[in-house]
């Protein structure tokens, strides 16, 4: 049943006024001559209002003609009617229509690059690299090669282990990455001494293959043999090897920072204004003229690319700019709070550049007192492997 | 005879009564719609008042605003606000 409504819908129905003394013989009529009905409201008098298929109009005006009943279209409707009317509306349906051939011609160009890179690795220049191989915004789809894009800029840079480019819509995703520095292995059949990386005290040394150069508590500096790579035998003399061992050493790790106690800090008061503009590629319209109304203010400029669905991007972006108010303020601190503050930021920033944390040994903290600062220095002390394998 | 036959082995099989014989089927889904299987016409309509003719009797419908939505050959639906409703077997 609503199928068939659904149906008639699509083929144009009409609603019409029915009105006779004989209102219930006519609904009969047409119901024993598979006429479809919906919808049958009673009027005021003796009338009703009902819906009929548009095909079966001529039979419905005879069933009429034959219970004496007058017959008034009410209401056109469905879709054969809905399209007649917006024939009448040329400007609009020419519009529409360019406007959806724009959309399909402008979905084969690429509008807009974007670059994923594994795990936050930053690779430097890589958009312009990228360029000089011949992806750009505003290109044909079919005329990217990728593989000759990923090509050309592997060559060029060595940093980059792997590179792939997919265009979704008018989007092209390119996916890098980065290849991590590895240090020089020396072949196990070359020879080799184990040298230091590091400066410290040596806390444990055993050598498996070659010769301990040094003995635990020596101090080593950075690039002094360790472990040599050859062996003396009475009998044999001297033998060349593949020098093989651990060194464990006590590493500092000291930074030193000085606080003023007098700072301006830069502060906002939450006072902000937008301003909003259109760039179509790189030709860029204003909505707003003028600099803003703030004396002191921090400028924030957002771009925004204008998309129809998801990986749908046309060249048209918004371009939002926000201006922060600031307000300058003075903090004066004393030299408790300074070297707490100092000893904190140093704490931090050492957390960061030790891998593991529970090699620490020792931390040791010293500030001096000065005139308008501190003067503060954290030292670290960590036991941890050193040595790496050099050629000789 | 043969009609009581058919009967039986319908009764036998559990096919629906609708199915088989002109019986009239009458739903009422709430308050405010109601449906009738195998009816065989309207005698009358009116906004508070349906008559509705079936093969083993009349069902008087009472009620506001009442509407016929959806009629076909053999069911036909009735919304609106339903008060009451009777029936009258002719025998």
């Amino acid at each position: 049943m609503f199928i068939k409504i659904l149906f008639s819908y699509l083929s144009g129905y009409l609603r019409i006024e029915v009105t006779g003394y004989y209102i219930e013989r006519f609904i009969n009529l047409c119901n024993s001559n598979h006429i479809l009905t919906w919808n049958i409201k009673k009027g005021k008098n003796s009338n009703i209002l009902l819906n009929i298929e548009i095909k079966k109009l001529k039979e419905v005006i005879k069933l009429a003609k034959k219970t004496k009943c007058k017959l008034k279209i009410k209401n056109k409707k469905g879709l054969p009617f809905l399209l007649y009317r917006y024939k009448k509306r040329k400007i609009f349906a020419i519009s529409l229509l360019t406007i959806l051939i724009l959309i399909a011609i402008s979905s084969n160009f690429i509008w807009n690059i974007e670059i994923k890179e594994e795990e936050g690795a930053q690779i430097e220049n890589i958009e312009q690299d990228i360029q000089e191989a011949g992806l750009k915004v505003g290109l044909l789809k079919s005329k990217v090669n990728t593989k000759e894009i990923i090509n050309k800029v592997r060559l060029k840079r060595e940093d980059i282990a792997w590179m792939g480019i997919e265009l979704k819509g008018t989007n092209a995703i390119i996916k890098l990455v980065k290849a991590t520095e590895k240090p020089d292995i020396v072949p196990d059949n070359k020879y080799s001494n184990i040298i230091s990386n590091k400066n410290g005290i040596i806390t444990k040394i055993n050598a498996q293959k070659g010769t301990a150069q040094v003995k635990v508590g020596d101090t080593v500096k950075e690039g002094s043999i360790l472990i040599g790579g050859w062996m003396e035998g009475k009998y044999t003399g001297v033998r060349y090897v593949h020098a093989e061992g651990e060194v464990e050493a006590k590493v500092w790790y000291t930074k030193n920072k000085t606080i003023k106690y007098k700072s301006v800090e830069a502060k906002e008061t939450g006072n902000q204004e937008k301003k909003y503009g259109i760039k179509f590629n790189n030709f860029e319209i204003n909505f707003n003229k003028g600099v803003s109304k703030f004396n002191f203010y921090d400028t924030m400029i957002s771009e925004k690319k204008f998309q129809i669905i998801a990986n749908f991007y046309l060249p048209i972006s918004i371009v939002e700019t926000t201006y922060k108010e600031l307000e300058n303020t003075e903090t004066t601190l004393t030299f408790e709070d300074a070297k707490q503050l100092g000893i904190q930021q140093l704490e931090e920033e050492l957390n960061n550049e030790i891998e593991n944390k529970d090699t620490i040994v020792n931390k040791n903290i010293n500030a001096y007192e000065k005139e308008d600062s501190a003067e503060i220095s954290v030292t670290y002390e960590v036991l941890e492997k050193i040595g790496t394998n050099e050629e000789i | 005879m043969k009609n009581n036959k058919r009967n039986r082995i319908n009764k036998l099989l559990e096919i629906p009564q609708e199915v088989y014989s002109n019986v009239p089927k009458i739903v009422i889904t709430g308050f405010d719609e109601m449906v009738i299987e195998n009816f065989k016409g309207i005698l009358e309509y009116e906004e508070y008042y349906v008559r509705i003719n079936t093969h083993i009797g009349i069902i008087n419908i009472n009620g506001y605003n009442l509407n016929l939505e959806n009629m076909s050959d053999d069911d036909i639906k009735v919304s609106g606000k339903i008060e009451s409703f009777d029936i009258e077997r002719i025998e």
